[in-house]
């Protein structure tokens, strides 16, 4: 399925047909990743159903040529929970309410767009020359979270071989980002 | 303008992934947006994130989400400008990063003879405080080290330490190991966004006079 078709689609003429292929397949995974990096279920179903809201009228802003669909969909979501976080503190309090733009990127600044095509064909190069290996670490560790002590007892090695093979794959991918110059 | 001080890799990575704080993420989020090379690497995890969310076991929705979704999106509000009162205000404000600009920014505080601080006002309760921190040129922050992490972004002016020189979009990270005592240029005044955790601790006669008073 070309996901970013889809989201084009929906961009261009409110498709809900696309809207709804893309809901079915992202939604549940959307749930997934969540509630493997910490959401408890509840959250997880909410922050879900926020991102797929926000897919819809962000849709006009996706473009393909720099991100993929999924990496697009999970800075989404990674900003709704974001968000989801501020808005919980919130409620707690009563007064002193500070009003935020609720879907902020916080990487994307409106005159930072000159070279993101060409900055995109950069960031895909290096990841397809991280080792298997390496990327695994990097997944286990920034992305899922998981303690170094957990990581080692998931790869079957010792903890300081983890620890240094996490900051050799994190090295690695600043080097491959730089080659590429 | 070239940036020659980034944040080590692990704070852009949990940057890419939500995982800092809202005073780390504001601080490492000017410099992402002034350095194309720490914007790739960032760009690279949200890659990797994406496969993995991609490649995560499925769990089901609700029976009615679909739905619930579909009746948000048909009665979602307009969306209002976001407009920056303050920011047009004052001088000092105006050139800040919009990313900055969102947040409702405190009075200005005297720190110490030439340095002063304005708190940035963020919701959440993370670990670490923001500010923006004045310095004019020459000024010499006292000797100090912190209990806990500092993440500095230089907006406008200079600095020098132990570690070099460091000018607008450069990205200083000290942590409790670091000794330091930034100098700053003679280019005009030096302002920066700071996250601190912990309280700063000055060393020496005046730093144990006077640090009672200072609470940064």
């Amino acid at each position: 399925m070309d996901w970013a078709e889809l989201i084009g689609r929906v961009a261009a003429r409110g498709d809900r047909e696309a809207f709804k292929a893309l809901f079915e397949h992202f939604a549940p995974r959307i749930k997934g990743f969540l509630i493997k990096t910490g959401c408890n279920a509840d959250d997880a179903e909410e922050i879900s159903q926020s991102t797929m809201v926000a897919v819809w009228t962000k849709a006009g802003q996706f473009d393909p040529s720099t991100a993929g669909a999924a990496a697009w969909i999970f800075t989404i979501a990674r900003n709704q929970r974001i968000d989801a976080a501020r808005k919980a503190i919130r409620d707690g309090r009563v007064s002193k309410e500070i009003v935020l733009d609720e879907e902020a990127d916080p990487t994307l600044a409106a005159d930072q767009i000159v070279s993101r095509v060409e900055d995109a064909t950069r960031v895909a190069a290096a990841i397809e020359r991280l080792s298997v290996e390496q990327s695994t670490v990097i997944r286990l560790s920034f992305i899922e979270e998981r303690p170094h002590s957990e990581i080692a007892a998931l790869l079957g090695l010792p903890l300081g071989t983890v620890k240094s093979r996490i900051r050799l794959a994190m090295n690695r991918l600043r080097d491959l980002l730089d080659d590429a110059t | 303008m070239t940036i020659s001080h980034h944040p080590p890799e692990d704070l852009l990575a949990d940057f890419a992934t939500g995982a800092l704080d809202e005073a780390e993420r504001l601080v490492v989020g000017v410099h992402v947006a002034d350095c194309a090379r720490c914007r790739r690497f960032v760009r690279a995890i949200e890659q990797l994130a994406g496969a993995s969310l991609d490649a995560a076991e499925p769990v089901a929705m609700g029976a009615d989400a679909f739905d619930a979704v579909m009746a948000r999106i048909d009665r979602r509000p307009q969306a209002a400008p976001v407009v920056s009162a303050i920011a047009e205000l004052d001088p000092e404000l105006a050139d800040l990063p919009d990313m900055v600009k969102r947040y409702k920014i405190g009075r200005r505080r005297r720190v110490a003879p030439g340095i002063s601080m304005r708190p940035i006002q963020l919701p959440g309760t993370g670990k670490s405080r923001a500010f923006l921190l004045r310095s004019e040129p020459g000024a010499r922050m006292l000797e100090h080290t912190h209990s806990g992490n500092e993440l500095t972004c230089v907006l406008k002016g200079s600095f020098s330490h132990l570690g070099g020189y460091y000018g607008p979009g450069d990205f200083d990270y000290g942590d409790d190991e670091v000794d330091h005592r930034p100098v700053v240029g003679d280019d005009g005044p030096c302002l920066c966004i700071v996250a601190m955790t912990g309280d700063l601790r000055m060393h020496g006669l005046l730093g144990r006079l006077i640090s009672p008073f200072v609470r940064l």
